[in-house]
């Protein structure tokens, strides 16, 4: 599951041990796609990494302060460090080996 | 529209033998790409070493070639592939005006993709380069945009990125007048050589260079590793082993996108053997259990 992200409140991400924030719109081709694939990637991380889903456009605060530039963008933190970050779409295997890499 | 088992992207030899091959194998296939083949094949004045066809002219070529697709039925679905994507079980390919296919496999044979990206375009991909003026358009409110236009038909992309920008520099790479309505776009006709980040986006052009907050690059062709997010390339070529499979399971190339010779001939030939390994491919698959 992911958790919405809302009124660009990311102290729960702050505070997570490890967060994946993927950045989206709903106008997005390429986020739509990678929607169902982190959905999945949620549940086989399910007590590893904490997933989130952030709207660009409910959440200007927040894109802002990720310098999001082109979306989807997937930035993944440990505890509130941003130590890695994915932009656009990605098949599933290769999201799976960059998670692992990063755990 | 329900799920093809094969795609086929390009109508040259190589995409038209494929589509061949695999309705010969029984397969439901999905041709997409214009009915007029490929120019390279139509244009060429004469082909000296097509075997058992000495000298024929490009255009009878390419006439014979839809005669045989029209002669089994091979439909051409005329339409533009802008991205495709690898669902890890199947492919979601993205047409023109969001027009969505579904596909067991995929068998990529556009053709080469002339020009090469700017020096700093590939390495600031998403971090201030775009290729999607109407993708990433809401992240420009307030803010200013570069767009190299490579056609006419880029100009309402650049006119609606300036709804939402402040300011919009248009480079214009064609000879054609163009036609824009908000004030807000500045037309240059300067020739963009390279891409740099330095805080903000800085294009150097030959006659000085143009900061602003982001630049996109908007081309008439596709490079292989945009069409296809994931896939392994090698400059413009597409990387493939001798059957024609590349790094993502279930796509296949062949063609001039699978590397040199460009020969017609050598492009036919690995269509047949791009679409019989896509066959074989399906049948694992439905062997291992998978639908």
């Amino acid at each position: 599951m992911l958790k919405e992200i809302l009124n660009d409140n990311l102290d729960e991400v702050n505070a997570s041990e490890v967060a994946l924030v993927d950045f989206n719109a709903t106008w997005c081709g390429p986020c739509k796609m990678i929607a169902p694939v982190l959905q999945e990637l949620s549940e086989e991380f399910a007590g590893q990494i904490d997933f989130y889903g952030c709207d660009v456009d409910e959440n200007q605060l927040a894109a802002q302060q990720f310098g999001v530039m082109s979306i989807p963008m997937m930035v993944l933190l440990k505890k509130g460090q941003r130590v890695d970050q994915k932009i656009g779409f990605m098949p599933k295997a290769f999201l799976e080996t960059w998670l692992r890499q990063n755990l | 529209m329900g799920r093809y088992e094969i795609a086929i992207i390009g109508t040259g030899p190589a995409g038209l033998e494929a589509a061949i091959t695999a309705t010969v194998r029984n397969k439901k296939v999905l041709l997409l790409g214009s009915r007029e083949s490929s120019l390279k094949v139509s244009k060429a004045h004469k082909i000296a070493n097509y075997l058992g066809l000495p000298e024929i002219a490009g255009a009878d070529l390419a006439a014979a070639y839809l005669k045989h697709i029209d002669a089994m039925g091979i439909q051409i679905t005329e339409d533009k592939i802008n991205a495709i994507y690898s669902m890890g079980d199947y492919f979601v390919l993205q047409g023109n005006e969001n027009v969505m296919y579904e596909a067991d496999a995929v068998i990529l044979a556009t053709g080469v993709v002339a020009g090469k990206p700017f020096p700093g375009e590939d390495e600031n991909l998403g971090r201030g380069v775009s290729y999607c003026a109407t993708c990433d358009a809401a992240l420009y409110r307030g803010k200013s945009a570069v767009v190299i236009g490579y056609a006419p038909k880029e100009e309402p992309e650049a006119e609606f990125l300036a709804e939402i920008a402040d300011k919009v520099t248009y480079l214009a790479m064609y000879p054609e007048e163009t036609s824009f309505t908000r004030e807000n776009v500045e037309v240059l006709r300067v020739k963009p050589l390279s891409i740099v980040r330095d805080g903000r986006m800085k294009l150097v052009t030959d006659q000085g260079e143009i900061e602003s907050d982001g630049v996109f690059v908007l081309r008439e062709a596709i490079s292989p590793k945009q069409l296809v997010p994931g896939l392994a390339t090698d400059g413009p070529h597409v990387t493939v082993d001798l059957q024609m499979k590349t790094n993502l399971p279930g796509c296949f190339a062949c063609g001039d996108i699978a590397g040199t010779p460009y020969q017609y001939i050598k492009a036919a030939g690995q269509g047949n053997v791009a679409a019989l390994s896509a066959v074989s491919y399906l049948d694992m698959k439905k062997r291992s259990g998978g639908k």
